[in-house]
């Protein structure tokens, strides 16, 4: 760690963009501009910070064939038995999963599931469900970029929470699921382990979330974050996943597990809690030293620059929602910060969460994102700058955010809108939200500041978190070496 | 205040009428006329859940000449029925009812004793279900609980009754499932 120099960084890689129909609107669908081609701006590797970060096995670009290795390796032990060669089976995924390193990693350990699923059971009658968040026509997207048709030889459908719904018995009575993803008699359970909204999860029963969320009909969504509390929420999922109608139809799940690295693997399973274990331990050690990084920032201006919505855009391999909530330990179960049922916003002055984005965001430069998601906070709490004509547009027209575009201003260029948010924030020190992983895109200034403040991050989190984060999980130490 | 700036518009030639938009609209805008999809512009709330479902591109936006504004004014009613239904309803009346528009509990109390009597009333009246159209169904069907208003049946696949919060949960289910924060969650919504 303490070699490391400013002067010896890489130009930074950002990660792949995908036009889609919700961001700008600009000539090519893509900026003009990528943050990484901006003077000043390096690539600090997340290796050199904290060597004991657990390495990727792939990253954006790579050949496939490790995650295509590691799908099959992890289900060698997956017990398929359930179905039978005249069996109905919906592998179900959801579109983060496509937008995690351009998508390709997913998209290649759903097509292993398939081909390995069929090898082992005879089936053939295996379809995709792709899930979404509020972009309803995005799975129609993603089928079309990544040949999912073809793949699923047009046995393949967007599942969306406001399509036909399936009333399932709970303990606290019924929820509503979405008839298209239980419509087989069995189904496979796909997702990822990255960080993503650490906020809402809590690592709370993480690996059954989409069955609230993604595989929810708006209702029971509704359900989850806006009548239960930021801990308490997580119930939810479990309850409809233990459910009898699910169990019956569950067969087994698969995770892309990833660090800010990478994927480092892929975890499967017949039984989702001892996965549920294997990812909570992964998340402390793979995020617990980056969002303590970046808790040591204390001022910076924010590039958004990828694919998807701003909370969820990745920097240094963590979503920015982890930046936007950095002064708050998650991990720690006795934090409660509001839920967003309270609002996130404006919470009451006994909760420890002041104000509704970290006071050390002293700007925001949205050179491209995507609509989709009630964001509101993020124009209110900070300065934002929007980058070009197109972007202006997508704001003013974006149903979730109504009054989003009068609390912005326009810049004609990247390096104007940056200009100017260093200006208002006082501040040369600038992290961009590439969609990168295994180094973080960002400004010299911040790079000789996060060089410096790395090892201090390491010892708190090793001294201080990680024993309190396992103590309150019920873990021996033992299994967290 | 919201301002509602679009609404959808139906292309009949392309339309097929499979109703699925009649079911997503979160203002019950849409009816089915001679096997298309009719949409009244005056309740169109330009939430694009229908462009969403439509698998025909047959809905697509457009700008309104003249935005449309909704608004109910919490202070034009008696504060304490507001609270009253909102106490009822284990909501604050400062907790968020619409994350996308920016309103607050309070406001779809008033609209409730202005006279909404459905929650597709009180998207008309208070500009809520205009974004997502998830997050406010919700807190408005339990407001309506709140003032002893029963929910109808759902029309179709439109709005199931589903409101179960933290305050909700059995207590086998409490003491079952205890490292969820059950009881400790319930002070993250501000007693009042």
């Amino acid at each position: 760690m303490s070699t490391l120099e400013v002067a010896s960084l890489g130009k930074a890689k950002p990660g792949y963009i995908r036009k889609s129909m919700y961001g700008p609107a600009t000539d090519t669908g893509l900026p003009k501009m990528r943050a990484a081609d901006l003077p000043g701006m390096v690539a600090l590797p997340v290796q050199a910070l904290f060597p004991d970060i657990p390495k990727a096995i792939y990253v954006e670009g790579d050949d496939l064939a490790p995650i295509r290795k590691a799908t099959a390796e992890a289900l060698a032990n997956v017990d398929m038995s359930k179905i039978t060669p005249d069996s109905s089976v919906n592998i179900l995924t959801s579109q983060y999963g496509f937008m995690i390193m351009g998508g390709f990693a997913y998209r290649e350990m759903v097509r292993t599931i398939k081909e390995i699923v069929e090898q082992r059971t005879g089936c053939t009658n295996i379809r995709l469900r792709i899930a979404t968040g509020f972009r309803l026509k995005e799975p129609e997207e993603i089928i079309e970029h990544y040949e999912l048709d073809k793949m699923f030889n047009g046995k393949v459908s967007p599942a969306l929470y406001i399509d036909r719904a399936i009333a399932i018995d709970t303990p606290i009575g019924k929820l509503m699921g979405i008839r298209k993803i239980y419509d087989a008699d069995y189904i496979i359970h796909v997702h990822h382990g990255e960080l993503r909204e650490l906020d809402m999860h809590r690592m709370i029963s993480r690996t059954m979330k989409p069955f609230s969320m993604s595989y929810a009909r708006f209702e029971t969504r509704s359900v989850h974050h806006m009548n239960f509390g930021p801990r308490s929420s997580n119930l939810i999922p479990r309850l409809i996943f233990e459910s009898p109608f699910v169990q019956q139809k569950f067969t087994f799940g698969v995770f892309m597990a990833a660090s800010p690295q990478g994927v480092v693997g892929v975890e499967a399973g017949n039984d989702l809690m001892p996965i549920d274990r294997k990812l909570m331990l992964l998340a402390f050690k793979s995020y617990g030293k980056i969002r303590e990084l970046y808790n040591e920032i204390k001022d910076c201006v924010c590039i958004i620059d990828g694919t998807g919505e701003p909370r969820y855009m990745v920097g240094g391999g963590t979503t920015f929602g982890n930046l936007t909530e950095a002064e708050l330990d998650l991990f720690d179960l006795d934090t409660v910060p509001v839920s967003l049922g309270f609002g996130l916003y404006q919470p009451p002055p006994t909760q420890p969460k002041l104000k509704a984005v970290n006071p050390a965001i002293r700007a925001l430069v949205m050179n491209h994102f995507w609509t989709g998601v009630p964001q509101m906070e993020l124009a209110t709490a900070c300065p934002m700058i929007l980058v070009g004509r197109e972007m202006f547009k997508l704001v003013k027209e974006d149903c979730m955010n109504i009054n989003m575009a009068r609390h912005v201003v326009t810049a004609e260029s990247l390096p104007a809108a940056l200009s100017f948010a260093k200006k208002v924030a006082q501040t040369d020190k600038v992290i961009a939200f590439d969609g990168a992983y295994g180094a973080i895109t960002c400004s010299e200034a911040l790079a000789d500041h996060l060089i410096k403040r790395a090892p201090i991050a390491h010892r708190r989190v090793e001294e201080e978190l990680m024993p309190k984060w396992l103590r309150q999980r019920g873990f021996d130490p033992s299994e967290a070496l | 205040m919201v301002q509602i700036n679009y609404r959808a518009e139906v292309i009949p030639e392309k339309c097929t009428g499979c109703v699925d938009c009649v079911f997503v609209c979160p203002t019950l805008a849409i009816k089915m006329e001679a096997r298309k999809a009719v949409i009244d512009e005056t309740k169109c709330v330009s939430c694009q859940n229908c462009i969403g479902i439509c698998t025909d591109d047959a809905i697509v936006k457009i700008e309104r000449p003249e935005p449309v504004e909704r608004e109910v004014d919490y202070a034009s009613v008696d504060q304490d029925e507001i609270l009253e239904i909102c106490r009822r309803a284990n909501i604050h009346p400062m907790q968020w009812l619409c994350l996308c528009t920016s309103t607050r509990a309070r406001e779809g109390a008033a609209a409730i004793i202005k006279g909404a009597k459905t929650p597709e009333d009180m998207a008309l009246l208070t500009g809520t279900r205009s974004g997502c159209t998830v997050y406010c169904a919700m807190m408005s069907m339990r407001l309506l609980k709140g003032a002893g208003i029963n929910i109808p049946p759902s029309h179709k696949w439109h709005l199931f009754d589903t409101t179960q919060s933290i305050w909700d949960v059995p207590k086998e289910v409490v003491e079952k499932y205890s490292d969820y924060f059950l009881v400790e969650d319930k002070d993250v919504f501000r007693k009042f």
